[in-house]
């Protein structure tokens, strides 16, 4: 009976956070559009069942998938998500690798300032982007002084490259530092000893062995960049198309919340695959290291 | 007993086991004056900071040989043969391999050697026969003649049903032959082993012992091994060298270590042991006099090669087993004391006697049960006579 007490906490917790919320999103999102408080047609009226279910259609997903908008925008964020999560991991691997063989008693230390940037709020450090990006901000200043034309990085895509790879970068670096610092060090020992040179070694020992970490830290990345609003609408300006934003405009500009709940169903569908991928890896790690 | 000849099998211990010859008959290249040593350590001098890890080793070692480095942890052992391997840099010295100076070759530089690890270091995600090609992989040879390389490790090891499995799918035994076929894979000149069956437990460590000797004399590599257990080194090696803080203390084979060890820290960490504190009162050729500083008594035993000289301090080493004891005195009255059976260890085929003699000392003598006696049993508060034959003992200087 306890047993099944605590068991249950977890899932109640998933019941009411997660499965609740979104079978409202869902509902909402077979709904029709409509100028009133809330903004659209409360169709749950427990008298009429069949009525209840006879409203519900599909015809905002038909929308969606109608508009370019739509489609472009989950592509865009598809692309952004996929080259950040790649840059982030060649930026990530050298500083994990580094951290891995740095003296023992440096790691803790190194660890804590890879953490530290969660001390001040993201949206803080995501604005001080704004300020180091912009035209006549921090770069531009400094590249001034070697004669460069100043740069226009802010209000573009690679602004919101820039602000995904930075803010992410920790959710990298960690699992890959935890998989690479496993590595005993007999190993590559073993490698050289065998005739391997020091490059050879790593690509055939040190980064197959790292690839669990790679796989979660790349999870880790994609699966929060392919949903990203502040990134994008800070720092992307009005030409940088990502889904999180369309979703916030319909939402809160538009006001249509059936669309946008279509919108945030379908995201959640294209994330559904690389979570399940990540669990999965969190499981073959956790039995591979028994 | 005769002292010393290296052909005789030295009691160790009484599990030891038969001991397969030599490779040839006579094996002691070490007393050739023009045979050329295959790996040559030269004033070798490591320190990691202000600690000294090894201190000032010269050592040659003899192709075909085994030879065992032998001591406590921290003695150096490991480091001496880490630099062999490469993974360390003498501070300073030179180490000869073949004639040739590898002092500053990486590890993947030096093919004429390779190494099996204590912890195995097996590639976790590769097959065994992954792992046993490794080294082969990375010379670019042939594929074909890799898989046929790698099948006669698998032979030779019994791990030919693994092949395909991963090391964690293997027991201990399983991956300790795993490591040593990647290792004689490669065919090196000289395979370097560290405390390769320390992992293992006693009864798997007694077969791979006889596994490893099996494989060095077939295939006429030069073993190096690292071991803090002397029993292993005395089963497995041609010659010993005993370290100590970074120090060679004796090099010689299992034979002479255990009987004529030079000094008290050889004798006491080969096997059990009796030192009595003694002056020597009188010295001729063939003989030393010495008198007991512990006790009442009077011993003779031969000169040890240093030489000693009249009222010197030194330390008389006896083995248990030679140490007779009796009830009645004895009629010698050079070589023996008397005393009172203080503990009796019985073990079965043999029996150890704890004898209080002198002040306040204990000597061990063993004694084998060869029948079984009812009569003149020796027990507890008994008063004994122990004495020993003039070449039993030996004269320890330090």
């Amino acid at each position: 009976m306890r047993r099944w007490f605590v068991i249950g906490i977890p899932y109640l917790w998933l019941l009411v956070f997660f499965l609740v919320p979104f079978l409202i999103v869902f509902k909402i999102s077979l709904s029709d559009t409509a100028s009133a408080m809330p903004p659209y047609v409360p169709v749950l009226d427990w008298s009429d069942i069949t009525g209840f279910f006879s409203q519900l259609d599909f015809e905002n997903y038909g929308f969606i998938f109608s508009d370019s908008l739509y489609t472009n925008a989950y592509w865009s964020s598809l692309k952004i998500a996929t080259i950040s999560t790649f840059l982030t991991l060649l930026i990530a691997y050298p500083i994990a690798y580094g951290m891995a063989r740095a003296p023992k008693e440096w790691q803790p230390l190194l660890v804590m300032l890879v953490i530290l940037p969660f001390w001040t709020s993201f949206l803080i450090r995501v604005y001080a982007w704004i300020g180091i990006l912009k035209k006549e901000g921090l770069l531009n200043l400094f590249l001034s002084n070697f004669g460069v034309d100043p740069l226009t990085i802010h209000n573009t895509v690679y602004a919101v490259y820039i602000g995904i790879v930075y803010s992410y970068l920790p959710f990298m670096i960690l699992p890959l530092y935890a998989s690479l610092e496993k590595i005993n060090n007999a190993l590559l020992e073993a490698a050289q000893d065998l005739g391997s040179p020091p490059w050879k070694t790593f690509w055939q020992v040190t980064f197959p062995l790292s690839l669990p970490g790679v796989l979660a830290g790349c999870f880790l990345v994609f699966i929060p960049a392919m949903g990203e609003f502040v990134i994008p609408d800070l720092l992307g300006g009005s030409d940088t198309l990502m889904i999180g934003k369309t979703l916030w405009t319909e939402f809160f500009s538009n006001r249509d919340w059936p669309l946008a709940s279509a919108v945030a169903v379908i995201l959640l569908l294209v994330l559904v695959v690389p979570i399940v991928l990540f669990q999965r890896n969190q499981q073959n790690q956790q039995e591979a290291g028994r | 007993m005769s002292v010393a000849p290296s052909d005789v099998k030295p009691a160790a211990s009484p599990k030891k086991q038969r001991r397969t010859p030599a490779p040839q008959s006579g094996f002691a290249p070490w007393k050739d004056p023009n045979a050329k040593p295959i790996v040559r350590f030269e004033n070798v001098t490591k320190r990691f900071g202000n600690f000294v890890a090894v201190n000032n080793i010269s050592l040659d070692i003899y192709e075909r040989e085994f030879f065992a480095l032998l001591g406590p942890s921290g003695c150096g052992k490991t480091t001496l043969l880490r630099m062999l391997a490469g993974f360390e840099k003498p501070t300073e010295g030179r180490i000869i391999v073949n004639g040739a100076d590898v002092t500053d070759l990486a590890p993947y530089e030096r093919k004429a050697v390779n190494m099996m690890f204590q912890s195995y270091a097996l590639f976790p995600h590769m097959s065994v026969e992954r792992n046993i090609g490794f080294g082969l992989r990375q010379d670019g040879m042939p594929a074909a003649d890799i898989d046929k390389r790698v099948d006669e490790a698998m032979t030779m090891l019994e791990l030919t049903k693994f092949a395909k499995r991963k090391p964690h799918q293997l027991s201990g035994g399983q991956q300790q032959r795993v490591a040593l076929a990647r290792a004689i894979a490669k065919k090196p000149r000289i395979m370097l082993l560290d405390e390769p069956l320390g992992a293992l437990d006693k009864r798997l460590r007694q077969t791979a012992q006889f596994e490893l000797m099996h494989i060095q004399e077939s295939t006429g590599t030069t073993f190096i091994i690292v071991t803090h257990d002397q029993e292993e080194a005395m089963t497995v090696s041609s010659r010993i060298a005993v370290m100590d803080h970074g120090e060679l203390v004796q090099v010689s084979t299992p034979g002479e270590i255990y009987e004529t060890p030079q000094s008290q820290y050889v004798a006491s960490f080969i096997g059990d042991v009796n030192i009595l504190e003694c002056k020597v009162s009188n010295v001729s050729d063939s003989q030393v006099e010495l008198k007991w500083v512990d006790g009442d008594g009077t011993f003779a035993a031969q000169p040890p090669p240093g030489g000693v000289t009249k009222d010197q301090q030194v330390w008389l080493a006896l083995r248990p087993e030679k140490v007779r004891i009796a009830l009645d005195k004895p009629a010698d009255t050079v070589n023996v004391i008397s005393g009172r059976v203080d503990n009796i260890g019985y073990l079965g085929s043999i029996s150890h006697y704890h004898v209080a003699v002198g002040n306040d000392e204990r000597v061990t003598a063993l004694r084998a049960n060869a029948a079984q006696a009812v009569e003149n049993t020796i027990n507890w508060e008994n008063e004994v006579w122990l004495d020993w034959s003039t070449d039993a003992g030996v004269i320890l200087t330090r």
